[in-house]
């Protein structure tokens, strides 16, 4: 039976019906095409601008080119040390070998304190982006080569919406990351786990995991799912004794799992065995402040809107901070308006001029590290739970996108590109129900505009603005039409989903304005004064999606029964 | 919701299976006319998803945009004249145009310091910059300061010329060139699909987008509003039709080369066909050609008086000088190599042999538009008609072959595959062309990537999809529907003889790339690869040329379905 029939039988209509004609190979659903084409526009970025990220990966290669293995991780000439962990320095060791010699003398693996380099290198690294990003094709390919029949088109979607990912182009491309070749080895994980092949999961998990320690944010995910899938097999349990909860872990295959992840580890850490203090103080620098360079748009990001809001409502509004005192002991909040102006006049010396520094709130609690990651740890664990009761693929995804959001949202420190933790499980998983389609939408708009400040150039604005909105135009689009409505009973809050279209179209408003803002910042004083204040507006504005969109997602996962009756 | 999507709607649905039984049909017969020719190419690929009705205005956004992401991307790399100083180059050459209408009275606008960059376009063209210029000072007036901002090259005034440009594009030339595409397609009962990969086929030309978002220029606006008056034409408003020319015209005097076809066409319509003698007609073209060129040039008149409209139509058609200025593909320039024309004529007797030259070679053209002012043949003859222009006349340069390469490209709402190949073969010899400008500019990068793209983007390449990749990498067409033809595929005409010349001159091209970037020129021919590369351009363009001539005499009785 052809792919053609299949689709054709399926209730459903799905796209291209109507036309069906019977190839001889039948689709190929092929990401080639995808690939070649995006290549061009990848080559015609390179001239483009890059961040100091740039400096970073090309410090690297000099370090891992120069340097013996020992020394990788003491070396501070630049300020640019190594942080990521031991297998992402072996890639650029590996990188390192490539470089031709022109490159070389163009000063591409110097070890100097800020890189002095030209154009050569610059072309010579976006290849190695780009030729590392190769992988993530191949993987989607996988991917969709390996899923079944009645699911390519699906599947078709979903990769080609990742590989072409406004995310990847703006952070990879013009930027300047890895992100796309770390992802693939991500989602070589999330296949490998669709397929029932645990093992090669955990390989590939551990694996990326020791490429960039960020995704250390959805191990508990992983380790549920491992554990309850693999580990534990309850089928005939009964319990009469203790004893009996013993015979609950499958000991051989919890060797087996414990092998492949320790065997990862050891080939990863081994040889910086003795210098692992450290190792571990590059990889997890605790003394960074609560949010990175600008605020991230997450839930920190509101607290603190509330905090400005409050601010000012309490002194401009005096008899509001007497009510409030009723309520609440002035251990937790401020006693008296004088406090509040003092504590004013200590930010103002500090400033938030978006710069990496420690945040104070004026009237709302100061936030610790212990509470962001006890926050974390809550939503994380709320998010893992029902694996352990249902360990099908989707409940996977759905607490893989889960422990992403809660890392995203409530995490110390938290980059506004770690949202690629929560939308590319997320890809994966919209697909099963029309109904997380609006959480999706909120969050990949909302996401990607978060990206925008990134590129502050102007020469790039129209690129990511209008790459992004005819990314949304395209994938909402196939998304809607691909996507089935699995449920019989359609459970949709209309009101709902009106309030995020509203919310994505006024983006829009939102992205013009402050690009305007900042066009014109030189004319009027008060702009110049508060240039943080564009940077502001994208955060606060982004994180209302984004939480809209946890919470949405939330409800599903942990009140909708038909969405996760598995169809196997 | 569902149902809608389960019963295909009307004439759209069932046009379609006929078009793509027609299409399966030719596949087994292996016929040599397809109703889709462009099916086997990635665009064609990428479209296909959105082919159904409910779903095209997606297509539309699609192209469009991917078509401004593109046109940025090359905006990224640099233009003529980057860090050139004293005189930089066309680049300032806008930006200057953009200052001196800012500051000056319109009096002073064809004065004003001649040497460095006066202006020496047509009055359109001073507007635009007025207009421009007008926006810039108000975002940022440091940009069109007079004097004071000459040489800026600065990140903001790069973004914001560049965004001009595109913004000029949106207006004159994108939404022109899709209402021409879809008005043929609708005659010529085209699939929707095929008139989007037709319309995204003009719109990818990577030799207007190299020159006027690599190199910077504005020759959107006046190839634009050309086509805006060709639409005219279609729809049989003839007085527009002049109104859009004369500012065309009026905005670079190049599409001049395409006057005497408008005029055929004109005169044809309004005194002999489909009546003699239409006078109503006759006087509404009359009285809107002068009256448009009137308030053009009135500004002019008004505040400098007539010297000052002697003075601008002086600076536009520079007779001083010489026949040809650097190497270009046409006559002079590839001959001059054996007959030293410099030396061996005066000024003026060159003048007046190029005129005769030219006039030779447009007039058959011009005949037949008067006998047979038939709408499909208007591509045709102002394609003849231009390149007689291009390869003739007197001062030209190489970024001219845009003019010719317009009405070939808008052939690509052909659906023939004899006439899609020679006009895509003609689109990348002018790329080829243009290589030595673009390299004084820095656009190798840009060059590469918009040639291959466009090659690609269009099929060309099908052929070399290759095989030898591991399965699951499955290279080819994504999701149509077409696995087995696509490799094949490559835009060459059926007859052996064109076919035995396309690769000939490719071949030629390639290996002049290979000798140009191994080998450097010998001393004392500094320019031998440029004058290679001209030759080889002008051989082309002549054969072309020719071409468009043997069209307009056979399809001079035909009907639009042959076009």
């Amino acid at each position: 039976m052809t792919v053609g029939e299949q689709l054709e039988e399926s209730p459903e209509g799905l796209i291209l019906k109507e036309e069906l004609q019977p190839a001889p190979g039948g689709r190929r659903f092929s990401l080639w095409n995808f690939w070649i084409c995006s290549l061009f526009l990848k080559l015609l970025l390179v001239p483009d601008y890059y961040s100091t990220d740039f400096d970073v990966h090309r410090n690297w290669l000099a370090i891992t080119n120069a340097l013996p293995l020992r020394e990788w991780y003491y070396e501070k000439t630049s300020q640019w040390t190594l942080d990521y962990p031991p297998f992402f320095a072996y890639f650029e060791w590996v990188l390192s070998q490539f470089v031709p010699a022109a490159v070389r003398a163009d000063g591409c693996l110097d070890i100097v304190p800020q890189g002095v380099f030209g154009a050569l290198t610059v072309l010579f690294q976006r290849c190695t982006v780009i030729a590392s990003e190769v992988l993530l094709f191949v993987v989607l390919q996988v991917y969709i080569n390996t899923s079944p029949p009645a699911e390519k088109t699906q599947s078709f979607v979903v990769a080609s919406s990742i590989v072409l990912s406004p995310m990847l182009l703006i952070v990879d491309h013009i930027h300047f990351q890895y992100n796309g070749f770390l992802f693939a080895i991500l989602i070589a994980s999330i296949v490998a786990a669709r397929k029932r092949k645990f093992l090669l999961c955990a390989f590939f998990y551990s694996t990326a995991l020791c490429f960039k320690h960020i995704f250390l944010y959805l191990a508990p995910c992983y380790f549920m799912f491992l554990l309850r899938t693999y580990v534990l097999q309850f089928e005939g349990f009964r319990f009469k004794s203790y004893k009996d909860l013993f015979r609950i872990i499958h000991w051989g295959r919890l060797f087996k799992l414990g092998g492949v992840v320790l065997g990862v580890a050891v080939v990863c850490f081994a040889p910086f065995a003795r210098d692992m203090p450290q190792l571990l103080s590059r990889l997890f620098p605790f003394s960074r402040g609560l949010t990175h360079a600008y605020w991230a748009p997450n839930f920190w990001a509101l607290y603190s809107l509330c905090d400005k809001v409050l601010t000012v409502a309490l002194l401009k509004v005096p008899l509001f901070h007497r009510l409030i005192l009723k309520v609440l002991s002035p251990k937790i909040f401020p006693a008296s308006l004088d406090i509040i102006r003092q504590r004013l006049k200590k930010n103002a010396n500090h400033g938030t001029k978006g710069l990496v520094e420690d945040v104070y709130f004026v009237v709302l609690p100061q936030i610790t590290p212990a509470t962001t990651f006890l926050l974390t740890l809550l939503y994380q664990v709320l998010a893992v739970l029902p694996l352990l009761f249902d360990a099908s693929f989707k409940r996977f995804l759905g607490s893989l996108t889960l422990c992403g959001f809660a890392s995203f949202l409530f995490g110390w420190h938290v980059h506004e590109k770690a949202i690629m933790l929560v939308i590319i499980p997320f890809s994966f998983l919209v697909v099963y129900d029309r109904r997380l389609l609006t959480s999706f939408k909120l969050v990949t708009t909302a996401g990607y505009v978060s990206l925008f400040p990134l590129l502050y150039k102007n020469d790039d604005y129209l690129i990511k603005t209008l790459y992004t909105y005819v990314w949304c135009v395209i994938y909402f689009f196939s998304l809607a039409k691909v996507i089935r409505l699995s449920s019989s009973v359609e459970r949709r809050v209309f009101f709902l989903d009106r309030l995020g279209i509203t919310y994505m179209c006024s983006l829009i408003l939102l992205v013009s304005a402050v690009h305007l803002m900042n066009v014109m910042n030189w004319k009027y004083s008060v702009l110049e004064k508060y240039q943080f204040l564009t940077l502001m507006c994208y955060s606060f504005y982004c994180s209302f999606g984004i939480l809209g969109s946890w919470l949405g997602l939330s409800w599903l996962f942990n009140f909708d029964e038909p969405l996760w009756q598995s169809l196997e | 919701m569902s149902s809608e999507k389960k019963e295909p709607q009307g004439e759209d649905a069932s046009s379609k299976t006929k078009s793509l039984s027609k299409l399966q049909r030719n596949k087994d017969e292996a016929a040599p006319e397809v109703e889709e020719c462009f099916y086997a190419s990635p665009i064609y690929d990428f479209l296909y998803p959105f082919r159904s009705p409910g779903s095209q205005w997606v297509t539309e956004y699609i192209i469009v945009v991917f078509l401004l992401i593109i046109k940025s991307a090359i905006g990224l790399g640099s233009y003529s004249g980057f860090q050139t100083p004293p005189m930089f180059g066309d680049f300032e050459a806008q930006r200057h145009w953009m200052e001196i209408t800012q500051h000056l009275p319109v009096s002073q606008w064809y004065w004003f310091d001649l040497q460095y960059w006066g202006l020496d376009y047509p009055p359109f063209t001073a507007y635009h910059s007025y207009l421009l210029g007008k926006i810039g000072t108000f975002i940022y007036p440091p940009w069109f300061e007079l004097d004071a901002s000459r040489g800026m090259e600065t990140d903001g005034i790069k973004s914001y010329m560049r965004f001009t440009v595109l913004l000029s594009e949106c207006i004159f030339y994108i939404p022109a060139i899709v209402y021409f595409t879809k008005w043929v397609g609708r005659r010529k009962k085209q699939s929707p699909i095929g008139q989007f990969v037709a319309a995204a086929a003009i719109l990818f030309q990577p030799t207007l987008m190299l020159i006027d978002h690599g190199h910077f220029q504005y020759n959107c606006v006046m190839l634009g509003l050309t086509v805006y008056a060709i639409n005219n034409l279609l729809d049989g408003f003839y007085a527009m039709a002049a109104v859009c020319f004369v500012l065309s015209i009026c905005f670079k005097q190049m599409a001049l080369y395409y006057a005497p076809i408008f005029f055929a066409v004109l005169l044809s319509k309004s005194l002999f066909f489909p009546r003699l003698f239409n006078i109503p007609r006759f006087l509404s073209v009359a009285f809107a050609t002068l009256a448009s060129l009137f308030v053009m040039f009135a500004p002019l008149y008004i505040f400098g008086g007539v010297g000052n409209v002697l003075q601008s139509i002086h600076r536009i058609f520079p007779f001083a000088r010489g026949i040809f200025e650097d190497k270009v593909a046409n006559f002079w320039c590839v001959t001059n190599v054996f007959f030293k024309y410099k030396t061996m004529f005066t000024q003026s007797e060159l003048q007046f042999y190029s005129l005769v030259a030219t006039v030779v070679g447009f007039f058959p053209a011009f005949m037949i538009m008067i006998f047979y002012p038939k709408k499909f043949l208007i591509p045709y003859g102002l394609a003849a008609c231009s390149m007689a222009f291009f390869l003739f006349s007197f001062q030209v340069h190489e970024k001219t072959i845009l003019v010719p390469l317009l009405p070939a490209t808008l052939l690509f709402t052909s659906t023939n595959w004899n006439n899609l190949s020679m006009v895509f073969w003609v689109n990348n010899v002018a790329l080829f062309t243009l290589w030595p400008l673009l390299k004084k500019d820095g656009l190798w990068l840009q060059y590469c990537v918009c040639l291959v793209m466009y090659n690609w983007l269009l099929g060309n390449f099908s052929f070399i999809t290759p095989r030898f990749l591991p399965k699951i990498l499955t290279p080819g067409p994504s999701i149509s529907n077409i696995a087995e033809n696509y490799r094949r595929r490559s835009l060459l005409p059926h007859n052996i003889i064109w076919k035995i010349i396309i690769l000939v001159s490719y071949l030629c091209m390639l290996m002049i790339h290979v000798l140009e970037y191994t080998i450097a020129a010998p001393s004392q021919y500094p320019d031998l690869w440029v004058q290679l590369n001209c030759t080889v351009g002008f051989g082309c363009f002549v054969l072309f040329w020719m071409w468009t001539y043997y069209k307009l005499i056979t399809l001079r009785n035909k009907t639009i379905q042959e076009l």
